[in-house]
């Protein structure tokens, strides 16, 4: 016995699921072959089947999600923007950076000469900036280029009065003994020369030379 | 991706934003099943509003042991779907096959640009067209089935009807659909 149109039609999504197996499969193809009405029918709903599969969802309207949501959770705060960064800066990364840029701007500020206790709008200016630091770099050349020279002054004067007390110095004992009053280090010693005279800057200088004791 | 049950538990304690998951989680869903059942965007999202309202207010009632949410959610979009169908069917405006035939002619235009984009649009438009055109019995079940992907089971489910009921609605929506596009003039190929 072979089907009938409407049994094709009947049958017609089991087959294109597989779901038919067998005689009936055959008895389906059977009648496929021969109808001249059937056979598009079969292709006209497998390539409706195909469209459908493909068709792309809708996308959902802009405003649909926040209207349930208010219709449900009801009307939330909105934060703004701003407002919405500032748990992002409550990290320690960011307070390390905070105070890297601190460290930094403080070094460049006493290089540049910029005073960091009383900052204006004019010190914070590039020209004015450069020539303060162009000051500072001279005036750290002019310094460096006088201790050299004092250097040399102290070395000159220590080489003459070394013969005089080469002896003395050898033993302990006649060591001049330390005083408080006494000059603890070079710096210290600059400062008295400049404040009482070369003579006892160069004495202070030579009690506290680098290496302690003279030969 | 959290499961849709543990977030509706997590609802249920009365936490907002798992509520708010779920709801971007199955809104386009929702919306697009509306959408193409009502052949309307407004509608649809009104609709798709009153889906998730209702939801929300009866997310008590559901149980896992039901199936899974998305098979509730979208018994009950079917739900409301039909109850709106039944409300506006009176006001409705039943145009005829031949008001709808010169316009989705117009688009075999040979001036167009044969893009993908405007083809894809095309497509969905007469296939939307042509669904608009089947009983919302038939209607539902094609789009739940070839649309939303649904198995049978599914179906019976969610249409809480007999699984030959289901099997013929699905056939017959099938047969409908590419009796409507073929004189719509849409030829396979």
């Amino acid at each position: 016995m072979t089907w009938s149109c409407i049994q094709i039609e009947e049958r017609l999504s089991e087959y294109l699921d597989g779901a038919l197996v067998g005689a009936e499969q055959q008895e389906f193809r059977a009648h496929l072959a021969s109808c001249p009405r059937c056979a598009p029918l079969l292709a006209q709903v497998t390539h409706v089947i195909g469209r459908l599969r493909t068709l792309e969802p809708e996308p959902a309207p802009p405003a649909l999600i926040s209207k349930i949501l208010d219709q449900t959770l009801g009307p939330r705060k909105t934060k703004s923007d701003w407002l919405g960064w500032l748990p992002m800066l409550w990290q320690p990364r960011v307070a390390m950076g905070a105070v890297t840029v601190l460290a930094t701007l403080f070094i460049i500020f006493q290089a540049t000469g910029v005073r960091t206790s009383n900052v204006t709008v004019a010190s914070l200016n590039p020209v004015n900036i450069y020539h303060s630091a162009d000051r500072h770099a001279h005036l750290a050349f002019a310094r460096s280029v006088k201790f050299v020279n004092d250097l040399r002054v102290v070395y000159e004067i220590q080489s003459r009065l070394q013969p005089a007390t080469g002896v003395s110095a050898n033993s302990p004992e006649s060591a001049p003994p330390p005083s408080e009053s006494q000059p603890k280090s070079p710096s210290q010693s600059r400062q008295k020369h400049s404040a009482n005279g070369s003579f006892a800057y160069v004495a202070a200088f030579l009690a506290d030379a680098p290496g302690g004791s003279l030969r | 991706m959290e499961p849709d049950a543990q977030l509706v538990q997590r609802c249920l304690r009365g936490e907002g934003p798992a509520w708010e998951e779920l709801v971007r989680r199955h809104a386009r869903r929702v919306y697009n099943l509306c959408y193409r059942f009502t052949s309307n965007s407004a509608e649809a999202e009104d609709l798709s509003q009153e889906v998730f309202l209702r939801i929300y207010r009866t997310l008590a009632s559901y149980r896992t042991a039901y199936g899974g949410f998305p098979t509730w959610l979208t018994t009950v979009t079917r739900n409301l779907l039909v109850d709106h169908y039944r409300r506006t069917r009176r006001d409705r405006v039943t145009d005829s096959l031949e008001d709808v035939l010169p316009q989705v002619e117009q688009k075999h235009s040979p001036m167009r640009t044969p893009d993908k984009a405007a083809m894809a649009r095309e497509l969905s438009s007469q296939v939307q067209s042509a669904l608009s055109r089947l009983s919302p019995e038939l209607r539902e079940a094609v789009i739940l089935r070839d649309l939303q992907g649904l198995e049978y089971n599914e179906i019976q489910e969610v249409l809480s009807v007999p699984e030959g009921t289901v099997k013929s609605r699905i056939n017959r929506g099938r047969i409908e659909l590419a009796r409507v596009l073929q004189d719509m003039g849409v030829k396979p190929g």
